[in-house]
């Protein structure tokens, strides 16, 4: 082992000698600089190997040759041995990053930068606070000096800024640890960590000196304009490192020290790390320039960090797994974003869309924001997950809200971000900026991202359930991006397929999840025939796709909370990047990304609050619920509603359905909205048939159920835009499902099931066909379209049949969800809703009769005339999809029979007796087969009759009607269907006022303003800086010290 | 004896702290940071001062087990670190005000708004 | 006069911890243990007669070399700042010459403000004094000569290989504390003499020469450095 005290005679000694180096030799002198940081990070790299292998015990190393405390003594444990690592690697790859600037500019930065990471080093492993505070100083005059690398006058202010008030920090800080000394009779450490068992009044207010000064050398919101400018001016190579290296070890010493003044200050620091988290993100919604942005960020993720550490007691021995996953996140992604922001150079966020020119960089860029906001398979993930179920363990609910809160305000600009990164019109980088140099420190920051990922994975109890190898597929299709759609498509479908088998084995008990999976999977595969249809290269389109895919069988498999709630992530993750491919899909991709995460969020508070019961975290735990029951599945239920757009919560949905591509609308709509039923499904037979806790609850949310299917119907009704009306319309269908299963009946999940089935199969031939009349005609308003059938006479057919479905007209599947369901609710006894659902009912004739006739109806467009049939692949799995329906609706029974034995166990097996082919309730009969075969007879005769007729009916051309002395200037007023409910619009349609659109624009409002509002403190004056740390410090002494 | 010494330091402190906050001139700040460093040097003189006692500095030898009468010699040593630490910080915010007024031509803080929010 | 009032309440804040402080203070009866342990042992373990030049850069070795690097990196970050336009030619000043009085004065007094600090940094493990103190006199030697000619300038060339020598030459002492002694910084490497002669103390007289020489050399540099952009200035 090398001793790492050659850390600092390798740094120092190649610092000093670079004196020797002319401007000739710059290069030469770079380059031992790098040799320089390549040993340290060796020496701190061969610890940690030792480490790791159990090879090396903890070490302390004297200096002079003498004991401590009497000579300075440094610490080699594992701790160190990690963040060492950490801060070197960060030194090492930020110095190849900024080669160029460096060594262009003279020696004397090299030497600063050597010194730098030197200085990091000591204060991380010295045991001796004197000396700590000597390096601490090193480090701060040494970043004051890298600041200036960029020429500007931003940069000498905010050094100027940094300089002042560090100077009062570490002034404070000083006098700290001589009243240390004073009252303890050492400067060592561990020393002073005995000693504080005998507390005097000088050893606290040394105690508070010392956390205060570290406090803030953390930056915490409000007391850091000083700091926040440093990340806004430098840099972005310098503001990386700051972000990483310096921010992980301001952390650790902050850990270090905290023992000397007690755990009294814990409770200061959870709400100290509480505000700088809320805080701070919510500043960082007003930003639009990249480095500040990351600034505000990286303060969040400290003050994260913060109330972990000060969580300590409550956490045991997990505070520092918990705390190095969020932490590493962190540090891998903040280091790789401002290296981005470095190649990218720009002051506003809008500019980094030039990223999508190089899609290694967009990749890691996608993945660096979705580290910091907590996805898997991103180590933070793992480290926020195990935080909330151990605080939602501990009762500690606030915590849960605050982490909770602080997240979903950090995603709020993270993924506004990420979507203009993705949409909006391309500005191009310097080319000569993307050089090797430049890119390789992000690639692997990345690599170390997705490596840790894969550790905490491991180290996880329920991480041994999560495949690793679907994932690695999704990677080669990113590789293999540059290939033909069909080829990709083709490996997709059978990437699928091989997955569904191989699932279907876990299944094969459990009718209920096998009929998720076969909607998830087979659905898939379905849409995924469509996309034959599509030409080109679809970039992103099919890792993203399989993505989801992967969420939504995870979702199936999972046994744990944990797994499902992983795959949940996935599922979001995938979804997202699928919905923002549509043209104009940014701002509801935008809206998708925050309902869901705020619905993930309320998932996990409700996993956590789960957790209190203490019936482990299977899922099957949510059986027994003893703690707060009510809230619990309350949580779950809105969180899953989030995906199922109920009434509140679906204002993303139109958008983000409406504006998706032709064949992403029937993925997202027919599939993905199943995973929110599937986990209702979960929750609502977890709950049990009589739960007297979740009684209200299930009332409400059938109230919820019902009022969405009105909303949703009549919303549809007035729309003129083909698939946003189908949108609604699967709001609408939602709402029935959820009514439904909210009976908690075997009759009335006999419904919900048989609607789910149905909504599947017609919402994805709906989607599928108007998608692809959709893009064929270049117009998604339906006053454009008209007379198709002639023209698309297959998919007419498919069409009918699937409103048919949607309407419950026999002898369709569609009437025995309804038959299943008006029993159901009679029997339960819910009659104004059920009147409520009844009177949705005829409302979506409205839509149904207006998509049919405008788009197949009527007048044939003159610029319509040369149409034809749309895409057979399009075509093919829609009739795959209605050969299901016919099978449901001829033989029912064979589907809910198994469907009645799956859920007898819940609900008891009373609703339904079969004779024969005819299902018998306790209020009537209905007999699908006979119904079938009779109102199929009727058709043919009829058909034939019709057909026999045409043959002596003049054949006219159409011709526009429109004619004479009118000009139209609104071409859609022409089309019989435009606004053809205005009458109705007139009489009821303050019921579809959006009222809930605004309530959440005024939301996001009110934030952006509270946001402008508290950002005003910024004011960018040296002198109010330094009073915000002033106030900072007296603030705290006097709520914690005033008592005293 | 001590006392005063040790008020005398948490007084500069003090005058150095109301500087910082009460000064627009960026020289002034810089002078008010000398104050206030220097006032903590005093506080850490004071903490190891023991009455009736010599100077850390010894005319002979001393025996085994013998321990001479003298002040503690580690707040000592901590100072004449302190002291050069804070030389180091002082001449570069120095030379930071000096690149400043270049920029502007001024000392005035209010000039050097040019990051906010 | 809202910030005034609001200066003036954290100034008070401010007091109440410095009152607190005053408030707990209580003079010390005897040393510390750490003290009581190097009033005991130093001498014997050191050999250095002043204690705190034994702790300095012998038992807190590590600090010393900590604020060698502090002033190394503030002559390295002037030095930088200075060269930022010092590509375009500096204009010719016109500092006012010094007095004739003053520049004999500087001629008699700079050899004599040498030899002062050469002096205390070679008898730093004696008496008060040592590396940085005898550094800070070089360095006034050549503020001096400065100040009786503006438009002197100091070799960079110079003071930089000053620097570096007598820098690296500080870390391999260290480095030869590891090898011969018993750990990073000792100062036994040679042996400790006889108590109270000049060369005692182990390497602590090396040490602190280039320490010395180091402290000189950077503050020179930086007022060197400081008049350049002073004269920019202008």
């Amino acid at each position: 082992m090398v001793s790492p005290i050659y850390i600092i005679v390798i740094a120092l000694g190649i610092a000093f000698s670079l004196g020797f180096f002319g401007k000739s030799k710059l290069n030469f002198a770079g380059i031992l600089v790098f040799l320089g940081l390549l040993g340290m990070s060796f020496i701190s790299g061969q610890w940690l190997f030792a480490f790791l292998n159990d090879t090396e015990v903890n070490t302390l190393i004297f200096t002079a040759g003498f004991q401590p405390p009497y000579s300075i003594s440094l610490q080699m444990g594992l701790n160190e041995a990690v963040l060492t690592s950490m801060v070197n690697i960060a030194g090492l790859l930020g110095f190849v990053y900024l080669f160029r600037e460096l060594t262009t500019k003279g020696i004397h930065l090299l030497m600063v930068y050597l010194v730098f990471v030197m200085s990091m080093n000591v204060s991380l492993m010295t045991r001796d606070l004197f000396n700590l505070f000597v390096f601490l100083e090193i480090e701060t005059i040494a970043l004051a000096g890298l600041i200036l690398l960029i020429n500007r006058k931003e940069a000498f202010q905010a050094g100027m800024k940094y300089l002042i008030a560090s100077g009062i920090i570490s002034g404070f800080l000083l006098i700290g640890i001589i009243m240390a000394y004073q009252s303890g009779g050492s400067l060592n450490i561990d020393d002073l960590i005995l000693a504080n068992s005998s507390i005097g009044k000088i050893s606290a207010i040394a105690g508070f000196l010392i956390l205060v000064a570290f406090v803030l050398e953390l930056k915490p919101f409000p007391a850091n304009g000083w700091g926040i400018d440093v990340y806004t001016a430098a840099h972005p190579g310098i503001g990386s490192l700051v972000s990483a290296a310096v921010a992980t070890t301001g952390l650790y010493l902050l850990y270090k020290v905290l023992p000397i003044v007690g755990s009294q200050f814990n409770d200061y620091l959870v709400a100290i790390g509480a505000i700088s988290f809320i805080g701070s993100n919510l500043m960082g919604t007003r930003q639009d320039n990249p480095n500040r942005l990351l600034g505000y960020s990286s303060v969040g993720q400290v003050g994260l960090l913060t109330i972990i550490l000060g969580l300590a007691p409550s956490l045991g021995n997990q505070t520092l797994p918990i705390a190095f996953s969020i932490l590493v996140s962190h540090f891998a992604a903040k280091a790789g974003l401002f290296w981005i922001s470095g190649i990218i150079q720009s002051n506003h966020i809008k500019d980094w869309s030039g990223l999508r020119s190089s899609p290694t960089l967009m990749l890691l860029f996608g993945a660096f924001l979705l580290a910091l906001i907590g996805f898997p398979p991103f180590p933070s993930f793992y480290g926020k997950w195990e935080l909330l179920l151990t605080m939602g363990g501990n009762q500690q609910y606030t915590i849960v809200l605050i982490v909770l809160l602080g997240s979903f305000i950090e995603a709020i600009y993270l993924m506004k971000w990420l979507g203009y990164v993705i949409k909006i019109e391309r500005v191009e980088i310097p080319r000569e900026n993307l050089t090797l140099h430049k890119q390789i420190p992000i690639w692997i920051m990345g690599l170390v991202l997705f490596a840790m990922g894969f550790l905490m994975n491991r180290l996880n109890d329920y991480g041994a359930s999560i495949d690793y190898l679907p994932l690695v597929f999704i990677f080669l299709l990113f590789v293999l991006d540059f290939l033909p759609v069909s080829f990709k498509n083709t490996l997709s479908i059978g990437g699928l397929l091989f997955y569904f088998i191989h699932l279907w084995e876990m299944v094969t008990d459990d009718l209920i999840r096998q009929i998720f999976l076969v909607i998830f999977l087979i659905g898939g595969i379905l849409t995924f025939v469509a996309g034959y249809a599509q030409k080109g290269k679809r970039p992103g389109f099919y890792p993203t796709a399989l993505l989801m895919y992967l969420g939504l069988a995870g979702i199936i498999t999972a046994q744990g909370m944990f797994d499902f709630f992983y795959n949940w992530e996935l599922m979001t993750v995938g979804s997202y990047f699928l919905i923002i491919r549509g043209k104009r899909s940014m701002p509801h991709a935008y809206s998708y990304m925050l309902f869901s995460i705020g619905g993930a969020y309320l998932l996990l508070a409700g996993f956590a609050l789960a957790a209190a019961s203490g019936a482990g975290e299977g899922l099957q735990a949510l059986q027994s619920i003893s703690i707060l029951p009510e809230w619990v599945y309350g949580l779950l239920a809105v969180g899953f509603m989030s995906k199922t757009a109920s009434l509140g919560l679906h204002i993303w949905l139109p958008g983000a359905h409406g504006e998706a591509e032709s064949d992403v609308s029937p993925m997202v709509s027919a599939i993905l909205l199943k995973a929110g039923v599937f986990g209702l499904v979960v929750l609502f037979l977890s709950i049990g048939m009589y739960n007297p806790s979740a009684e209200r609850l299930l009332y409400v949310l059938g109230w919820v159920g019902a009022l969405t299917t009105l909303m949703g119907n009549m919303s549809a009704a007035f729309q003129e835009d083909a698939k946003r009306l189908l949108a609604y319309s699967s709001v609408a269908q939602l709402g029935y499902i959820l009514f439904a299963f909210t009976m908690m009946t075997q009759m009335a999940w006999l419904a919900g099931f048989t609607y789910t089935l149905n909504h599947f199969l017609f919402k994805a031939i709906l989607f599928l066909i108007i998608g692809a009349i959709v893009v064929k005609l270049g117009t998604h308003n339906m006053y454009q379209m008209g007379g198709m059938i002639k023209k698309m006479p297959f998919s007419f057919i498919a069409v009918l049949v699937s409103i048919i479905v949607i309407g419950g007209i026999p002898p369709l599947s569609g009437f025995a969800g309804k038959w299943l369901f008006y029993n159901a609710i009679l029997e339960k006894g819910w009659y104004f809703q059920g009147a409520l659902i009844f009177f949705s009912g005829i409302v979506a004739f409205l839509y149904l009769f207006k998509l049919i006739y405008s788009v197949f109806l009527g007048q044939l467009k003159d610029n319509h005339r040369h149409m034809n049939e749309i895409s057979a692949w399009v075509l093919i799995p829609s009739y795959l999809l209605i050969i299901g329906i016919m099978i449901f609706s001829a033989f029912p029974k064979e589907v809910l029979i198994p469907i009645s034995d799956a859920i007898a166990p819940y609900f008891g097996n009373d609703a339904l007796v079969w004779e024969g082919t005819k299902a018998v309730s306790h209020l009537g009969y209905w007999d699908g087969t006979t119904i079938a075969i009779v109102v199929g007879t009727a058709f043919m005769l009829i058909l034939a009759w019709l057909i026999v007729l045409s043959a002596k009916a003049q054949k006219v051309e159409q011709f526009n009607i429109v004619f004479a002395a009118e000009r139209p200037f609104r071409p859609e007023t022409t089309h019989v269907s435009y606004n053809i409910y205005a009458g109705f619009h007139k009489a009821i349609g303050f019921l579809v006022t959006p009222l809930v659109t605004t309530f959440w624009n005024r939301m996001a409002e009110w934030t952006l303003d509270l946001a402008g509002w508290g950002r005003r403190i910024y004011s960018g004056s040296i002198q109010n800086y330094t009073i915000h740390v002033l106030f900072y410090i007296v603030v705290f002494y006097l709520l914690s010290m005033g008592g005293y | 004896m001590v006392q005063v010494i040790l008020i005398i330091g948490l007084m500069l402190m003090l005058l150095g702290i109301y500087g910082f906050m009460q000064s627009k001139n960026l020289l002034k700040i810089v002078i008010a940071f000398t104050l206030f460093n220097t006032g903590i040097n005093i506080i850490m003189v004071s903490v190891g001062y023991l009455a009736d006692a010599k100077a850390p500095i010894l005319d002979k030898l001393p025996d085994l087990n013998e321990i001479p009468n003298m002040v503690d010699p580690v707040p000592q040593a901590m100072v004449l670190t302190a002291i050069v630490i804070g030389l180091g910080v002082t001449a570069l915010m120095l030379s930071y005000v000096l690149k400043l007024h270049q920029e502007k031509r001024s000392l005035d803080i209010n000039n050097f708004k040019d990051l906010k929010w | 006069m809202v910030k005034n009032i609001l200066i003036l309440l954290l100034l008070l804040g401010v007091g109440l911890i410095a009152f607190d402080i005053f408030g707990a203070f209580t003079e010390n009866k005897e040393l510390s243990p750490t003290a009581a342990y190097y009033a005991e042992n130093a001498a014997h373990e050191v050999g250095a007669a002043n204690l705190v030049t034994a702790i300095v850069v012998t038992y807190r070795g590590l600090d010393t070399l900590g604020e060698v690097s502090i002033l190394f990196l503030t002559a390295a970050i002037i030095s930088f700042m200075l060269k930022f336009r010092k590509e375009e030619e500096m204009e010719a000043s016109d500092l006012r010459p010094a007095s004739e009085l003053f520049i004999t004065a500087t001629q008699v007094f700079t050899p004599i403000i040498l030899i002062m600090g050469i002096y205390i940094f070679l008898n730093g493990h004696l008496t008060p004094g040592g590396g940085f103190q005898g550094g800070a006199v070089i360095a006034s030697a050549f503020l001096l000569m400065l100040m009786a000619k503006p438009r002197l300038q100091l070799s960079h060339r110079v003071i930089a290989r000053v620097e570096s020598i007598s820098g690296i030459s500080y870390v391999i002492l260290g480095v030869l504390g590891i090898a011969f002694a018993g750990g990073f910084l000792d100062n036994r490497v040679l042996s400790l003499g006889s108590f109270g002669e000049l060369m005692s103390a182990g390497i602590i007289p090396f040490i602190y020469s280039f320490i010395g020489l180091k402290v000189g050399a950077e503050l020179s540099n930086i007022i060197g450095t400081m008049s350049n952009l002073q004269k920019e200035n202008k």
